[in-house]
């Protein structure tokens, strides 16, 4: 990007060459997302085909079982929709601002990043007041990854118990939310907030279904 | 206190412990859950004890189909997972003797640089946080971002997960070339802004040195050992795409970032070549039944991953993998002691560990 | 030998009858040193003559360590109390001698005691042995001294003016030895032996056997003529000896070491106050200067023996690596560690104020003594930091390893009750000191007799109100708590990353910083999972102690098969070598 004839290669001022980049966020979750992902998407077909985590039964697609792992092509076929998310309870306590501490209890380090993503400049969530912290005691969200090991149960319930109220928990992947292939899952899905789907869900799922939790409408 | 403890702290007027203080297992600053006790007299670390078995998670995968199979490895290391996926496809290959087209091989190479582009655009990003660089550390996610898209363009997956099959290679090479140049356009650019930043430059000089004969990947070869498993191992032939091997002296952080650095633009010249040489829809039709043992050795972005598959009737009967991360965890404890602590987060994020690879697999 | 009074007899004898009684009844033995020690202030003291304070001083810090004595020493053996009083007795004798002899044979009766005390509650030796040498070192510069003022004055060992400066350098050397200051060497003797001691022993010894030091050098600073050189020199070995030994304090690991350090700090501090009285001749300021080293002795001698008394409480002698014990609300202690703080509104606080308003007032001297008296006064005051936060850690650290965190009842009421002590002591301070200093404002309703003012050249310095200070802190803290009430606290599990550690705050990671930053001085070693700290001085000591040893071993197989006997003999010896020298001068 060229402003005024000013190129952000002729400095090296890290400011200036930050901003004479120019923006690069998208307006998703207000738009529709430029670049969805194929897999995972919610998917859409019929019939009943051989499916490792039994998502798909009696030709009824569960998101949270599944692992998108593209066994049952081509009876069933990704749509790119990519709001394979639930909220159970919506609050306003977040309206203004959601803090997000997150536990690895035992992941295959894909849902870290895809978090880790939202808060990268496609994707920006921090312009829709979503931040990350770096302990539970500032925390409104846990953010719950991976599998529940044997080792994590005692951080994962400190993390709980530190957190103030009123604080709300989300399952984030298939993982967490009922152990997929890899195991059990944390927390009984009834007990969480937000779930988010996906194997690992994409970074647009996850920043729509926090700005959901947050109470934002579509 | 007995007796001769105590005329031993009179006789030598006082002796002090280490105070010794731990980060983790859960932390902002942490990407994965891994608990370090530090020991320090004051200023420089004494010595550091890693526990990576907090997220150690438990597979059950002899007996399963190798399909079946696939779908747990692959999810060994979610970030690593085209190096897992194709580490064990290979090794159970070479158990049942099943010889793979070219077509094939130059897709993996292909996945492989993908993989190891967006690994080291990672730990670059990771290198530059703890620095306070904001500015590059977010530029730098963003190529990461973009490398995901094209990989998730690629393969259908952003992750790799369910694209090497047995008998199939979903990848789409369309428009590839033009894409991965347009993503690392800006590469080199921000890469000479940083390294002319002396503020960045000095806190990963000196920082972390190490020169170990048990060293493997990226690591090794920013302590000067040539060992890289795309030059010396025969599970991937890389003779026809226009490798080098990067290698430094220094053996501290500053080369380790220096080396991934260096890679990137590699990587990116193997994919452009590896990607004429291949058609769309990768199918070929084998039977993967039998028995037999294999290994096999592939670079993974940490470093070498090893494979010991054996397979009886078309089940894995057992799987063995060495984990670069373990031995990079090694390496980063023997490298931590007489750095200060504030040198810390920049040596264990120089080595690029996946706590995700300590499983235990039953 | 000088008639001693009727009261001064009937004290000493209760003191020496303490010291047979407690040999069956241990109670019965303290009861009598209180009795005694409440008759001497009683009898001894008179307002505004600095010289009987020491008397007032000494009773006060008796009577507590003896109250406080009756519930610790039973955990030792018979032999503790016999030996605790017969030190005390001794120090009475010094209180009440007029002469140079009197005050040699008090000085030598307190010191066999503490020897033996030390000898017996170690294994290792060489703390007791080190104690011994510097002892009859100390006696050979005592000697000296008063042979020289009584061959320069006719032949009298009573204690007179003399025009001679070298029996207050002899003299004053001596003292200096039993205080723990040597020119050039920060000997280490005096912190290890101190703390080799049991704690009620340990009070005494930094209390009070040092008050003795200090006393004896003031004793003969009011009989000797001013003398520049003397009293750089003796500016100069107490600057030494505040920096030193207020960095080992912080350093240290025992807590009794601690503070012995803290003990040569203190006197070191009064050293460079007598250094600068000795080389100064403008009278306001020399006058200044005597209440400022009394009320120094004051708070350090009355918050030492508290402070030995709080260390003896806790049951344990090294750190704790943790605070197991939380000292919040043990405001006996920190009362007695703020006046050792030199922090408002204690005693301490006071004592430090006019310590250092001295020395600062001396930089209006021009020439080498101006120079000298502003930089000794600005090492004072870094001292007193070190000091502060060597003080802090005692504070926060002291839990020490005792898990069941039981203090005696009646003990801590004691430590409370010398705290009380501390703060009454700066709320009448302008009481004991001298009128001339102790004026008023009243335009800001300050009114007369309420500040203790610092003058210097007929011009005002500095001036505190130890009345005011106190009220106003009380007040705003009474309608804080007026206003707000009891302060809210909210006690939550600290998050530590997910799991329980038992890890804390060292007390060797406290200081560790200063065993880092100055381990050119230090002689810090860090090895792979220890710190060391070690001096060369502490080395010397040992090494000369030992050869001591082996030498005195030597001499008592050839002539003497007692040791007690071989000291006689030695003292003899030493004293007919000592007229011998003096001659000679």
């Amino acid at each position: 990007m060229v402003v005024g004839g000013c190129s952000y290669k002729m400095t090296k001022n890290w400011f200036l060459r930050g901003t004479l980049k120019g923006i690069k966020t998208e307006k998703f979750p207000a738009a529709d997302p430029l670049n969805p992902p194929l897999w995972p998407s919610r998917l859409n077909g019929s019939g009943d085909v051989q499916c490792p985590t039994d998502a798909i039964k009696d030709g009824i697609w569960d998101e949270q079982r599944c692992i998108f792992c593209r066994r049952c092509l081509p009876n069933y076929k990704p749509t790119e929709e990519q709001d394979i998310f639930t909220v159970r309870e919506n609050t306003n306590e977040f309206r203004k601002s959601l803090n997000i501490y997150f536990v690895d209890t035992g992941s295959c380090g894909s849902c870290n990043t895809e978090l880790s993503t939202i808060f990268s400049p496609r994707y920006d969530a921090n312009r829709l007041s979503i931040f990350a912290v770096n302990t539970p005691r500032h925390a409104d969200v846990l953010v719950l990854m991976g599998v529940l090991t044997e080792m994590m149960k005692e951080p994962l319930y400190k993390a709980l118990e530190a957190m103030p109220e009123p604080k709300a928990i989300v399952l984030l992947g298939t993982c967490s939310i009922t152990g997929g292939i890899m195991g059990k899952g944390v927390l009984l899905p009834e007990d969480a907030n937000l779930i988010l789907a996906g194997c690992p869900p994409s970074p647009y799922t996850i920043l729509e279904g926090l700005e959901r939790l947050k109470g934002g409408k579509k | 206190m007995d007796d001769d403890h105590r005329r031993e702290k009179e006789n030598k007027n006082l002796l002090h412990d280490h105070m010794k203080f731990h980060y983790g297992p859960t932390a902002g600053g942490l990407l994965e859950s891994v608990s370090m006790e530090f020991s320090t007299p004051g200023e420089k670390i004494s010595s550091v004890s890693v526990n990576p078995a907090f997220k150690m998670r438990e597979l059950s995968i002899s007996g399963k189909s190798i399909n079946d199979a696939l779908l747990m490895v692959e999810r060994i290391n979610g970030y690593h997972s085209a190096s897992f996926q194709i580490g064990f496809l290979t090794a159970v290959e070479k158990a049942l003797n099943i010889n793979v087209p070219d077509d094939i091989m130059n897709a993996r190479i292909l996945q492989l640089e993908l993989e190891r582009i967006r690994s080291n655009l990672n730990v670059m990003e990771r290198l530059c946080l703890p620095a306070g660089f904001g500015v590059p550390a977010n530029q730098l996610s963003f190529l990461k971002e973009e490398t995901s898209r094209l990989i998730g363009n690629v393969s259908g997956h952003r992750y790799f997960f369910g694209t090497n099959l047995p008998g199939l290679c979903r990848i789409s090479v369309r428009s590839l070339n033009d894409r991965i140049k347009e993503v690392l356009y800006d590469y080199e650019d921000i890469l000479d802004a940083l390294l002319s930043s002396k503020i960045f430059v000095n806190r990963l000089q000196k920082n972390g040195f190490i020169k170990d004969e048990r060293m493997i990947g990226p690591a090794a070869r920013a302590s000067g050992f040539p060992i890289d498993a795309r030059a010396d191992s025969n599970s991937l032939d890389y003779s026809n795409c226009p490798f080098s091997l990067t290698l430094r002296d220094e053996g501290d952080s500053f080369a380790r970032f220096m080396v991934r650095a260096e890679e990137i633009p590699v990587s990116r010249d193997i994919i452009i070549s590896s990607s004429q040489k291949i058609r769309n829809n990768l199918i070929y039709e084998e039977e993967y039944n039998g028995s037999g043992n294999g290994i096999s050795r592939i670079e993974s972005p940490s470093g070498d991953l090893f494979f010991m598959v054996s397979i009886e009737d078309g089940i894995v009967k057992s799987l063995e993998f060495s984990s670069p991360s373990i031995v990079n965890i090694g390496l980063f404890k023997k490298s931590m002691p007489g750095n200060v602590f504030t040198d810390f987060h920049f040596n264990w994020e120089s080595f690029g560990i996946w706590l995700s690879e300590v499983v235990h697999i039953k | 030998m000088i008639l001693l009074e009727y009261t001064e007899f009937i004290i000493l004898i209760l003191s020496f009858i303490s010291a047979l009684i407690s040999v069956y009844w241990r109670r019965t033995g303290y009861i009598i040193i209180i009795i005694a020690s409440v008759l001497l202030s009683v009898s001894a003291f008179t307002l505004h003559s600095y010289i009987t304070y020491f008397a007032l001083i000494a009773s006060i810090s008796w009577i507590i360590v003896s109250v406080f004595s009756i519930s610790y020493s039973k955990d030792y053996g018979k032999w503790i109390t016999p030996l605790f009083d017969l030190t005390i007795a001794g120090m009475v004798l010094i209180l009440f001698s007029e002469s140079y002899l009197i005050f040699i044979v008090g000085f030598e009766i307190m010191t066999m005691p503490a020897y033996v005390t030390i000898l017996k509650n170690r294994s290792n030796h060489a703390p007791s042995f080190i104690f011994m040498a510097f002892g009859e070192l100390s006696t050979m510069f005592l000697i000296l001294g008063a042979v020289i003022s009584m061959v320069s004055h006719g032949g009298s060992l009573s204690f007179v003016n003399n025009s001679n400066d070298y029996v207050l350098l002899f003299f004053s050397i001596g003292c200096m030895l039993k205080m723990g200051i040597m020119p050039f060497m920060i000997s280490e003797w005096l912190p290890i032996a101190h703390g080799s001691a049991p704690a009620n022993d340990s009070a005494i010894f930094s209390g009070t056997m040092t008050l003795m030091g200090v006393y004896g050098i003031y004793r003969v600073m009011l009989l000797s003529p001013a003398s520049m050189y003397l009293g750089l020199f003796l500016m100069f070995v107490g600057a030494m000896t505040v920096f030193f030994s207020s960095l080992y304090a912080y350093v240290s690991q025992n807590m009794k070491v601690l503070g012995g350090f803290s003990t040569m700090e203190n006197n070191g501090a009064i050293l460079c106050a007598m250094g600068l009285y000795v080389s100064v001749t403008d009278t306001i300021l020399r006058e200044f200067l005597l209440s400022a080293i009394i009320i120094f002795a004051m708070a350090h001698s009355i918050a030492k023996s508290g402070l030995f008394l709080s260390i003896g409480s806790t049951r344990s002698e090294y750190f704790g690596e943790k605070s197991a014990r939380k000292r919040g609300h043990d405001l006996g202690t920190l009362l007695i560690v703020m006046s050792l703080s030199g922090l408002f509104p204690t005693i301490g606080g006071l004592a430090v104020w006019m310590l250092l308003e001295s020395f600062f007032m001396g930089a209006y001297i021009h020439g080498i003594i101006g120079i000298a008296s502003i930089s000794v006064g600005s090492v004072i005051a870094l001292a007193e930091g070190f000091g502060s936060a060597a003080m802090l850690k005692l504070f926060y650290f002291s839990g020490g390893n005792n898990v069941e965190n039981k203090v005696n009842r009646k003990e801590k009421d004691v430590l409370l009750f010398t705290g009380i002590i501390l703060v009454a002591l700066f709320l009448i301070s302008t009481l004991l000191i001298l009128p001339e200093y102790v004026a008023g404002l009243p335009s800001v309703l300050v009114f007369n007799g309420f500040t203790v003012e610092s003058s210097v050249t007929g011009s005002d310095f500095g001036l505190v109100s130890p009345v005011y200070v106190f009220s106003l802190v009380a007040l705003f803290s009474l309608i804080a708590f007026a206003l707000f009430g009891r302060p809210r606290g909210r006690v939550v599990p600290r998050w530590e990353g997910g799991i329980t550690t038992l890890e804390n705050y060292t007390s060797s990671g406290y200081s560790n910083n200063i065993r880092i930053m100055l381990r050119s001085i230090l002689r810090t070693k860090i090895s792979e999972d220890r710190i060391s700290v070690n001096n060369i001085f502490w080395s010397f000591m040992v090494f000369s102690g030992r050869a001591y040893r082996k030498f005195g071993g030597f001499f008592g197989r050839k002539f003497m098969n007692s040791s007690v006997s071989w000291y006689m003999i030695y003292m003899i010896i030493a004293f007919i070598f000592v007229l011998f020298t003096a001659a000679l001068l």
